[in-house]
């Protein structure tokens, strides 16, 4: 990673995630948005099945999908360049973020561009786009609602689809007020359509203004090549319509092969992300504006982006890049609920960011991550493409232990507790030691208050004790009389 | 049938009453129960962490102690979870025992799933005067698909009523290493767990792995709730008096 893409700071996970527990503004926040995200997806499961359609068959196709473009990517690619072209549409290969920014800054420039806005994209987030426009002295301006929020924050998103779900009605207002230049007022929910209409109002006339679109895709189709664009607040079509150059920003992984497969995919996506049968808006953008068109760019570019994909094709990680980008494994990740998306240190949160930070960051770079899972399989479970992100953590550590990252105290532990474990007498004489030292800690009371080798699990919690002898002690006693 | 029990390393060194419920739970099903002498951990710790080769070691001593039984039960999902899903995954390169360890893992079986799927038990002889609400543990719901035999099982236990809690599914944000390792998140996640026990009103919450047991009743605790019991599912099946 080299300076204009995002530095990570998932290194950073754990004292991150000790700031993050202790923040009760943010904790309020999370406190409120998760029930929402979990009873959306209820909600859309329910949806599915009155549709006459089962989630473990829907999964199974989507999943079949998406194995079949990733096992001949280039050949998808190949075709979707050729059919992007041939409807008037350039496309262009970026081979990290840096290069990202260098291209839409280069296409700017020589179109004379000074304002921009933006659908959301995470792409653009893995460029750092922001500020590399903002340091050619081209504006950028987030449209999707959320988006405006952290932008006028100064933040990155914390959610790859609900970028602001961090922060209070308080803190958009607080944020509101400076930018739009009016004065403080109280808030509560019921204002929330208010303040959506204030942006708005403020959004139109960039919209209007803007010389240039950019957006992200949720899926490129090889067949027609198109970018389908699924979103909820109407931006989208503003920021791929209105300018006169559209840039589309999107991973080489994002491919479907044809409209069917898209069709198949969306019946899973936006019910697995919000809950809807279907999003408010589908956009299927293809080519530039035709002849006798109302609207629609004049020119349209693509940028096709590998930043790290390439190596996980055929590696032991490959099922990640199935990946259609919902959230549900982070909406029902009772880590990621308990600290926002934020503590994670880089650009994709929650179980799909613990696996990828380190794919595309480099695993030496991101320790904590594979580990930051309590091995619930939630979101193994609500995986629309079925993939199986606990298995892929749980090889992530074994890779760091292969390559030796881990810490030597926390290696050495291991081995002599797995060497005692495979003696079973002297396992059985420890056991009773750790027994009576426990009972003695405990000291009649039932628990252990401060545990002083393992100080983080009596930090919030007693180490209730029952007994001062093994079972198995107490068994052979019981055999003997 | 020749039945061994598993009691589990945790079981042996924090809770031997869960063991010995289990064995009169078993016995009172009809079951003969052999102790098998050798056993210590399954190795999940290791496993876990991400040590392979630990935990292969670790199954194959398990693997070895264990294959000569026609049944193997466990008081807890997470364990079954490592003999039954991850042994056979741990061993399959190791052609002198990946056979041996897809066996056993067919043959291992959690206690509540043991006792309806296997016996079709459904005479605990045990009475309990209250109410009880159920904690699905991850590994048993989600892995072992355990989730209507443990409440089957307790509706039959005289005197018991049930009540859900709001996500009982939920992780109670144990995780093995991983409360110790991120401690205030883990606590963060209990706290969690423990407001929707708490607001059952329930006389006990009920569980299937001690682990995530021991990290709610550790939280209760500290939260200042000295009246809600935490229970294994075999002390309440049992009628869970000391051994």
């Amino acid at each position: 990673m080299s300076q204009a893409a995002p530095r990570s700071q998932a290194m950073f996970f754990k004292a991150r995630a000790g700031e993050k527990v202790r923040n009760p503004v943010l904790q309020g926040a999370l406190k409120k948005a998760r029930p929402l995200f979990v009873g959306k997806r209820v909600k859309g499961m329910a949806s599915l099945a009155e549709d006459g359609l089962d989630f473990a068959a829907m999964s199974a196709a989507a999943e079949e999908i998406r194995n079949r473009v990733l096992a001949d990517l280039d050949v998808w690619l190949d075709i979707f360049e050729e059919r992007a072209r041939a409807g008037g549409a350039e496309v262009l290969w970026a081979r990290d973020g840096d290069e990202i920014a260098r291209l839409v800054v280069d296409i700017a420039r020589q179109h004379g561009v000074r304002t921009v806005t933006k659908s959301k994209s995470m792409l653009s987030e893995e460029a750092n786009l922001n500020a590399a426009l903002a340091a050619a002295g081209i504006r950028p301006v987030e449209t999707d609602l959320g988006e405006y929020i952290v932008q006028l924050a100064g933040e990155p998103p914390s959610h790859i689809i609900a970028p602001a779900v961090h922060k209070t009605i308080g803190e958009v207002e607080a944020l509101f007020a400076r930018e739009h230049g009016r004065p403080l007022e109280a808030r509560t929910s019921a204002d929330i359509p208010a303040m959506a209409r204030e942006a708005r109002a403020v959004l139109r006339q960039h919209f209007l203004a803007a010389d240039m679109g950019i957006s992200g895709a949720n899926f490129l189709i090889a067949e027609s090549g198109s970018a389908a664009l699924v979103t909820n607040e109407g931006n989208g079509r503003m920021v791929t319509t209105l300018p006169r150059i559209h840039v589309v920003i999107t991973g080489i992984e994002k491919l479907v092969p044809t409209l069917e497969d898209f069709a198949t995919l969306m019946r899973l996506l936006p019910r697995s992300a919000t809950g809807q049968s279907i999003s408010n808006y589908v956009s299927l953008l293809t080519g530039t504006r035709r002849e006798g068109d109302l609207d629609g760019p004049e020119k349209t570019l693509f940028i096709l982006v590998d930043n790290g994909r390439a190596n996980i094709l055929g590696s032991p990680w490959q099922d990640m890049l199935r990946c259609i980008r919902c959230g549900a494994c982070m909406n029902h990740c009772p880590v990621y609920f308990s600290l926002g998306g934020h503590a994670y240190g880089w650009i994709y949160p929650g179980p799909m960011g613990s696996v990828l930070t380190p794919l595309y960051t480099g695993l030496e770079n991101a320790l904590d991550l594979p580990h930051a899972s309590t091995g619930c399989k939630q979101c193994a479970s609500v995986c629309p493409v079925r993939i199986p992100l606990p298995s892929l953590m749980h090889g992530l550590r074994e890779e760091q232990v292969k390559r030796r990252l881990r810490p030597w105290s926390e290696r050495l532990a291991l081995r002599a507790w797995a060497w005692l474990a495979g003696k079973p007498a002297l396992y059985r004489w420890a056991m009773r030691r750790a027994a009576r030292y426990l009972s003695w800690l405990a000291d009649g009371r039932g628990a252990i208050q401060e545990f002083g080798l393992a100080p983080a699990w009596t930090a919030g919690r007693d180490l209730p004790v029952t007994a001062n002898k093994t079972f198995h002690e107490l068994y052979a006693a019981r055999k003997r009389a | 049938m020749r039945l061994a029990l598993y009691v589990t390393c945790l079981v042996d060194l924090m809770r031997p009453s869960v063991g010995f419920a289990t064995l009169r739970l078993l016995e009172a099903a009809g079951c003969e129960v052999v102790m098998p002498e050798g056993q210590t951990c399954c190795g999940q710790p290791a496993w876990s962490a991400g040590d392979r080769p630990a935990a292969a070691s670790l199954a194959r001593k398990a693997v070895a102690e264990l294959e000569g039984f026609d049944h193997v039960v466990i008081p807890s999902g997470s364990c079954t979870d490592q003999i039954r899903q991850v042994f056979p995954e741990l061993l399959a390169d190791d052609a002198a025992w990946a056979a041996r360890a897809r066996s056993l893992a067919e043959r291992t079986h959690e206690l509540s799933s043991f006792l309806v799927d296997v016996l079709h038990f459904s005479a605990p002889p045990a009475e309990f005067a209250g109410r009880v609400t159920y904690h699905d543990s991850c590994k048993g719901l989600r892995a072992l698909g355990i989730k209507q035999q443990p409440r089957d099982l307790l509706l039959k236990v005289r005197g018991l009523s049930l009540t859900e809690m709001a996500d009982c599914e939920e992780c109670c944000g144990f995780g093995g290493a991983f409360s110790v390792q991120f401690g205030a998140v883990s606590t963060q996640i209990v706290d969690r767990k423990c407001a929707s026990i708490t607001a059952t009103g329930a006389d006990a919450v009920v569980g299937g792995d001690l682990g995530c047991l021991i990290n709610i009743e550790g939280r209760m605790r500290r939260l200042g709730d000295r009246r809600t019991r935490v229970l294994h599912i075999a002390e309440v099946l049992a009628d869970g008096s000391a051994p």
